[in-house]
């Protein structure tokens, strides 16, 4: 079982619909897979066309097990489950912050998953709390989207450093650029730059397309009903990758120093 | 119901008046229904000649270019590999975890295709408000072939729930059953599809799987049993000339050996000349494959060789094997013909038709009319107190030919507990066959060890003299015998606890008990 995370502390950056993508392409390959939506917005359980709502909310999601496990439904494709986000899950931090062991309580949470589901992808919510140290703890992969852009890229500084602080595993996080705009010569820039300082950056992009923005009218990944479109395609890249990079179970070199400077 | 119904799914006869399903349309009034386009896809199922993954309770089938492994009777994919075709063993699968899964099970065994068949489905999405997929049916016809005119060998509806949503596959299931269907049991497709190819899963196995009457007549039980190993014989012999895995020969000599130890061991059932003659027969018959297995033998043993070796010389020994490779295709084109031979045929012939004749009772053989039970417990136990001797024997004096000795009389005490299992009881029977066999593996291994480095001996002066490589072959050839030796000495260290373990108080108490005339008479 491998568990990846679509993370970022910043936002709009294309972390919902890289993981509803993913999701259902590894379902696709005849993996079980769970994508569970960590943010109040439930943008990924409204694109899965599933309600909002957590049996007994934030405070059962927190409690973990049957009222979790009872909140799990399964999407329109086979082999893909969801556990649907609830507007109570904004306070995620200050409950888990109320309790012992604060910075585990996620990878409890999943913990009886592990056996059930091949694949578990988080879709979160911009954090870099409490609950990213959650998310850093129960994960085996965090998957950054990062847009070609200097903000991005100063966010993305911000990250390692949080992690080199924090004593958390850099080689875990990989990168891969979203949003691209091909035509501006800062985007094409920086994508030159960034894999010379930076250690696991993903050679595959998404770029920006409105193929992408009409998963909210269709509700469904974009590989399911465009599944040849440019986007789509992008997509299949990009999880290609993330098989081959990541799957293979090893962990990239952690990040040097003066990819901080 | 509704709490099974959350997971599992339900399969529906058809109603007898509307094979196509054409009520679905009706449900409308009360679902919204959605219908997919129908997918046709052929399965094609695998196994070995001797079902090991379905005696195991595995499925392997392919679908387009994946290899899907499930549970026999389960839906739930165990694990699944992208592969266009399979290799024949399962050694050659490209890493992944189906190949560790399925190495251990196969073994030397090679895969066969056993059936194919051909599946349409076509899904209906049954949707709530939100137009998201809350159960689904799916309409499934199975053909033997593509073409739609064939019979169809199957057609049923599915009802597939979806996770989370148990209300509304509750009422489905409701209205299908007002619309007169009924639940049917699942059989697994598997058996559909072997029913299609003719072929009945387990049919086969080498294993003696007889029953015999306690008071049957010896010689018409013994017919009993070499009836059965002629068959193994002729089934094996059948495939003999495709050269798809090893194990055909190996079962047809098994089968070739517990006959000749049949003959031997079961004494004084049938005239005196009939068993001289056909004990001669089945020693040349077996006589005649005797270089091809032990040909086989070594170059199944290729890489437990390698291994052996230190890794610099482990490239070094391949002009062995290359050498032996070519010496087993010619040893297999001779067995080939041998078995194409008049001599062959008539051998079998006359077996066959001195098998199917009925007994006499008034036969001249002291044994023949006795009840088997009798001269089963009476040959077993001499056996038996034959080998408790010669192993004494040993224990005191361990020299390579006693052992030998020791080796042969293991094996035949082996064959006549196979022979007669089902006349005793059977977990007893079992212990005893598993003890035996322990002490069986150690005084095979230090045999073959035996004949190996004497092999590799001979054999390393038949590779040609004047090369480099026959030179590093030979070093390397060297290095293997001196780590058979070595084993070989460890081998023999562990004889006097395999031996002692195996005339322990216990097992000579059961040996007894089980066999013993004198007891069974005072029981009696």
């Amino acid at each position: 079982m491998t568990t990846l995370a679509l993370y970022s502390n910043k936002g709009g950056v294309g972390k919902t619909a890289a993981a509803v993508n993913l999701s259902y392409l590894a379902a696709r390959t005849g993996a079980k897979t769970l994508i569970c939506d960590l943010d109040p917005q439930a943008s990924a359980t409204y694109y899965f066309r599933v309600k909002p709502k957590l049996k007994s909310g934030a405070k059962g999601f927190i409690r973990g097990g049957r009222p979790v496990y009872e909140s799990i439904k399964g999407t329109d494709y086979e082999n893909l489950d969801i556990l649907p986000a609830d507007f109570s899950l904004r306070k995620l931090d200050v409950s888990f912050n109320n309790l012992k062991r604060s910075k585990k309580r996620l990878t409890e949470i999943l913990a009886p998953f592990k056996n059930e589901y091949d694949f578990i992808f988080l879709d979160c919510p911009v954090t870099i709390s409490l609950l990213a140290e959650n998310i850093l703890n129960a994960v085996d992969f965090a998957l950054v989207p990062l847009i070609p852009t200097t903000l991005s890229v100063r966010t993305y500084q911000q990250l390692i450093a949080f992690c080199t602080k924090h004593n958390y595993d850099t080689g875990k996080i990989y990168t891969f650029f979203s949003m691209v705009d091909r035509h501006k010569k800062m985007h094409k820039q920086i994508m030159a730059v960034v894999p010379k300082v930076f250690n696991g950056v993903l050679q595959s992009f998404i770029p920006y397309l409105a193929q992408v923005e009409k998963m909210g009218i269709y509700r469904e990944p974009v590989a399911a009903f465009a599944p040849e479109s440019l986007a789509s395609r992008s997509y299949q890249n990009l999880w290609h990758k993330i098989q081959a990079a990541m799957l293979s179970g090893k962990l990239h070199p952690a990040q040097k120093p003066e990819a901080l400077s | 119901m509704q709490r099974w119904l959350m997971h599992e799914n339900l399969k529906y006869n058809l109603p007898e008046d509307d094979p196509q399903c054409r009520f679905i349309s009706q449900l409308t009034d009360q679902f919204r229904i959605k219908d997919a386009p129908s997918r046709s896809e052929k399965l094609r199922f695998y196994d070995t000649f001797d079902w090991r993954l379905f005696n195991n309770s595995l499925v392997l089938y392919q679908s387009e270019n994946t290899f899907y492994l499930r549970k026999l009777a389960h839906h739930e994919i165990i694990d699944h590999l992208e592969l266009n075709a399979p290799p024949s063993f399962a050694w050659n699968f490209p890493e992944s975890s189906l190949k560790e899964r399925l190495v251990p099970i196969l073994k030397m065994r090679a895969l066969m295709r056993l059936a194919e068949i051909h599946c349409r489905t076509r899904p209906y999405h049954i949707l709530n408000r939100d137009e998201k997929t809350v159960v689904r049916l799916v309409y499934e016809e199975i053909r033997p072939t593509r073409k739609k005119d064939a019979a169809a060998l199957q057609t049923h509806l599915w009802l597939k729930p979806v996770r989370g949503y148990p209300k509304v596959a509750t009422a489905l299931a409701k209205a299908l059953e007002t619309a007169g269907l009924r639940v049917c049991k699942s059989e697994d497709l598997f058996f559909s599809a072997m029913a299609v190819a003719n072929k009945t899963p387990g049919s086969y196995s080498a294993k003696v799987g007889i029953q015999l009457d306690p008071a049957m007549r010896s010689d018409e039980a013994a017919k009993v049993i070499m009836r059965f190993l002629l068959e193994v014989m002729q089934v094996n012999a059948a495939h003999l000339a495709q050269d798809l895995d090893t194990e055909f020969l190996h079962d047809f000599r098994v089968a070739i050996r517990r006959t000749r130890s049949a003959l031997g061991q079961i004494k004084a059932i049938f005239p005196v000349r009939t068993t001289n003659r056909f004990k001669k027969d089945f020693a040349l018959l077996g006589g005649l494959s005797n270089e091809l297995r032990d040909l086989d033998v070594y170059l199944l043993n290729e890489n437990t060789y390698k291994e052996m070796l230190p890794e610099n010389l482990r490239n070094d020994i391949d002009p062995l094997f290359a050498h032996l490779r070519k010496k087993r295709s010619r040893a297999f084109q001779k067995v080939l013909r041998s078995l194409k031979t008049k001599k062959y045929a008539r051998i079998l012939q006359d077996w066959e038709k001195f098998l199917n004749l009925a007994q006499r009772a008034d036969s001249s053989a002291v044994n023949a009319g006795l009840p088997v039970i009798v001269l089963a417990r009476k040959r077993i136990f001499k056996r038996y107190r034959s080998i408790v001797k010669t192993g004494s024997r040993v224990l005191e004096n361990t020299e390579d030919e006693m052992l030998h000795a020791l080796r042969i009389e293991c094996k035949k005490l082996r064959y006549l507990l196979e022979f007669f299992s089902s006349l005793f009881p059977r977990k007893k029977v079992d212990t005893l066959i598993g003890q035996l066999k322990k002490l069986q593996d150690n005084l095979g291994d230090f045999n073959d060890l035996c004949v190996q480095e004497e092999y590799l001996l001979n054999i390393s002066r038949e590779l040609p003299a004047a090369r480099y490589e026959t030179k590093m072959a030979q070093v390397a050839i060297g290095s293997l015998i001196g780590m058979l030796a070595l084993k070989r000495k460890k081998v023999k260290d562990a004889f006097a606890k395999a031996f002692t373990d195996f005339t322990a108080p216990p097992n000579r108490q059961l040996f007894k008990k089980l066999f013993d005339s004198r007891i069974q008479k005072v029981a009696s």
